[in-house]
């Protein structure tokens, strides 16, 4: 076990000691009408990033986030205090016919606070369908370059040269092997101990999510910060929103408390993600905001699917920086859509997540957890949203007015997914494998490629069956020029109600084909640089 | 979700199969819970519990200590595991999964659970009848005109729980070689 040296502070509670401004909703005993130049909803990858941008254009800002402010202090890197603390729905989270779950960061920085700190710019392909197929403009590389290079400073985007912990390097070593294109990730770290534990909090403020980057920025500037405060409803007035309606969570996190907090703005920006974006506009229930039908349609996951491999050394997926390597071999050799496209990556292997990602109970499931220190594991992320026969999802809500997903897995996606068990499994066993399991009901553990190859071919391609993962929600209010088939122009403006945009990952009009934290961090601070002009003039 | 009436609206269809279940049916018999270790439940009720303490060995299997007494303090560990956990989720959640417990641990004479349909175990005391209804649940066809995918979902749930609370505690961390979170020196 690495022993390492913390001689960070945790500079963000300091700042809220010393004076940033900061309402913690859950501890309200009065109800509220506020008033500011923009209000923010949601604090992640692209609320973060647009209200620095914001509020260091002069501008009074105001963010409101439904989860909690948890800072460094905080992150003791234990599974059973994160997910309950810092996950949508305790990282319980599913789809309606509970096919795949999905996991989103609920607290001050979103999914930048919990997510792994892959950084991948928008593949150029993706750009190039946007322009070509869903009339977006202003999205070629050459014109997102300089935000890319924009965000990668503030971030700390940097080649990641330590070695790979033995999980990643299997991916490694196994596509060697095979002649498959492999590359490194890049990671927004600065001063990373290399601990692993990027999915429970970074407890070092190694990790550049928005939380110890962008928020504090907007908060010297002044900003406002609101936790534990859910956006309800816009109001619409002459085409126009009036104001913002928000609800108190309770201390707790997992219900509305008493208190009502009304926000009034002059320009209100949606960053509450892929769902939670949607669902603010759906509960709002105006034609203006929705004259389409189209929000919340063509919501994207990129379904994963995941192989473990029980190899003959010890791994311990569990510990060092959680991914590093990649292989978009399938996505590159695929861009025809004949077949479904994936990329190959590897997740951390905590206990818990581990325990309850694996098929199965009983004797076979312990017997897996007692060689977990020798258990890789690899996923596949599907590229949905390029073909016809793969339009995601749709955000509906539930009768407590809460977002939940419908996402049918389309027969074209289900394929690309069997073609990935198959890669992995060949991957698995190219880097010296003992056994490799496909996590499906009907798979068991295979001690030969011959008997694995067998078996997925046959292997049901069905929910519930096939155990599928999402980690990268997108879509649901896509940008474009036609109003008729998207939801907001391509600078993120809401194509009917002016004085409304939407800066998240909900905006992409496919999924982006690789982590999207950078595509929304480029993204959001073209919009916002933009919209900050607007305002000030 | 699994509901009882999901589940009788469904087997109308087959009312031969509702006949056998009236016939058939019996009061079964709910463990009594175990101690509660001074945890407050804010979900679990005894009868839950009692459930759970049956379900939980055969759902961990061999990664549970195997001396009696830590074995014992392992399960009413989950237990409590079980209700912190879902108590933070959210309500509408806890509502669907008091559904399965509804399913699980109806004791009413009169009540209308199709015991026979859904394959829950009468008495609770014998483990392979326990391992045959979880392998029930888990094989269970999503496509059943009778209970749709309730069954797998109910337990891929009740497995997930179980297996979050377990892993979640440091106790289990000896069997699967986890050494826990790295120490930070000078915090
Ligand atoms: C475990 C995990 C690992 C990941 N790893 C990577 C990775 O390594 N690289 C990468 O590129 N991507 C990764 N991702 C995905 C990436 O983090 C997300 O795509 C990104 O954070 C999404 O940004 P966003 O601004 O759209 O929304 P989010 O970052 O999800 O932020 C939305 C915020 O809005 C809040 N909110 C929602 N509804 C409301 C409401 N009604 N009122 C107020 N607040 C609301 C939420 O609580 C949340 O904090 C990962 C995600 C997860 C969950
Ligand atoms: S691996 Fe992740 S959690 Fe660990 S120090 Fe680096 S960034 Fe922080």
């Amino acid at each position: 076990m690495s022993d390492a040296k913390n001689t960070i502070t945790d500079f963000v509670a300091e700042g809220f000691q010393n004076g940033w401004k900061h309402i913690d909703a859950s501890q309200l005993d009065e109800d509220q009408t506020l008033e500011t130049d923009v209000v923010i909803i949601g604090s992640g990858a692209g609320g973060g990033n647009s209200a620095e941008i914001l509020a260091q254009a002069g501008l009074n800002v105001m963010i409101v986030e439904e989860g909690p402010l948890q800072t460094s202090s905080d992150f003791h890197m234990k599974e059973d205090e994160a997910y309950p603390n810092l996950y949508q729905e305790s990282a319980g989270r599913q789809t309606k016919d509970r096919g795949i779950k999905i996991f989103q960061g609920r607290m001050v920085g979103g999914g930048t606070g919990i997510n792994w700190t892959t950084s991948f710019r928008t593949p150029s392909s993706t750009l190039k369908f946007w322009a070509e197929e869903m009339s977006v403009q202003g999205f070629s590389e050459e014109e997102m370059r300089p935000w890319f290079e924009l965000v990668e400073k503030r971030y700390n985007i940097q080649d990641w040269t330590d070695t790979p912990n033995a999980n990643n390097s299997v991916l490694e070593t196994g596509c060697t092997k095979l002649g498959i294109r492999w590359g490194k990730i890049r990671r927004n770290v600065a001063g990373c101990l290399n601990l692993g534990y990027c999915g429970t909090g970074c407890p070092v403020n190694a990790k550049q999510s928005t939380l110890v980057t962008t928020i504090p920025g907007a908060l010297k500037k002044g900003a406002t910060l609101i936790s534990k405060a859910r956006a309800e409803t816009f109001e619409i007035k002459k085409g126009k929103i009036d104001k913002l309606h928000c609800r108190s969570m309770t201390p707790r996190g997992n219900a509305p408390g008493r208190q009502s907090i009304k926000i009034k703005a002059r320009h209100y920006v949606l960053a509450a993600g892929g769902i939670g974006s949607p669902a603010v506009l759906l509960r709002s229930e105006n034609k203006t905001l929705n004259p389409y039908g189209l929000v919340g349609k063509r919501t994207f996951l990129h379904p994963v699917n995941i192989s473990g491999a029980i190899m003959p050394f010890r791994v311990n997926g569990e510990y060092g920086a959680p991914q590093t390597s990649y292989s978009d071999h399938y996505i590159e050799t695929r861009l025809d859509n004949q077949r479904a496209g994936f990329k190959l990556e590897c997740p951390p292997l905590q206990p818990m997540l581990t325990a309850t990602s694996l098929e199965g109970h009983g004797k076979s499931h312990a017997e897996i957890m007692k060689q977990r220190p020798f258990l890789q594991v690899l996923i596949a992320l599907q590229r949905d949203g390029f073909h016809h026969d793969s339009i995601g999802g749709q955000v509906f809500l539930k009768s407590d007015g809460t977002p939940g997903l419908d996402y049918q897995v389309s027969g074209y996606v289900w394929e690309g997914i069997r073609d990935a068990f198959l890669v992995m499994a060949e991957i698995q066993f190219a880097a010296g494998a003992k056994v490799v399991a496909p996590a499906h009901r009907d798979a068991r553990l295979y001690h030969s490629l011959k008997e694995v190859k067998k078996t997925i071919a046959a292997l049901d391609m069905e929910i519930l069956k096939a155990r599928l993962f999402s980690a990268h929600v997108m879509g649901g209010c896509p940008i474009g020029e036609n109003p008729v088939k998207s939801v907001v122009n391509s600078m993120g403006r809401h194509h009917e109600v002016e004085n409304l945009s939407v800066f998240d990952g909900s905006v992409f009009p496919t999924s982006i084909a690789a982590n999207p934290m950078v595509s929304i961090f480029g993204t959001s601070a073209k919009f916002a640089t933009e919209l900050a002009k607007g305002l000030a003039a | 979700m699994l509901t009882r009436r999901n589940l009788l609206k469904r087997s109308a269809i087959s009312g031969v199969t509702l006949l056998a279940f009236e016939t058939c049916y019996a009061s079964p018999q709910i463990p009594p819970a175990p101690d509660g270790m001074g945890h407050h439940f804010e979900f679990l009720t005894p009868e839950d519990r009692g459930i759970l303490s049956k379900l939980i060995p055969v759902i961990l299997a061999e990664s549970l200590p195997s001396s009696s007494k830590k074995h014992e303090q392992a399960i009413k560990e989950v237990i409590v595991g079980w209700d912190i956990a879902v108590s933070g989720l959210p309500i509408l959640t806890q509502q669907e999964l008091r559904k399965l417990f509804s399913v699980l641990d109806s004791n009413l004479i009169f009540s209308l659970t199709p015991r026979l349909l859904t394959g829950v175990p009468g008495a609770w005391e014998d483990p392979t009848e326990i391992e045959d209804f979880l392998n029930n649940w888990r094989n269970s066809n999503p496509e059943s005109i009778i209970t749709g995918n309730e069954l797998r979902v109910g337990y891929m749930g009740m497995v997930e729980l179980t297996m979050a609370s377990w892993y979640g505690n440091p106790r289990s961390w000896d069997f699967c070689g986890y050494g826990g979170p790295p120490v930070l020196s000078g915090t």
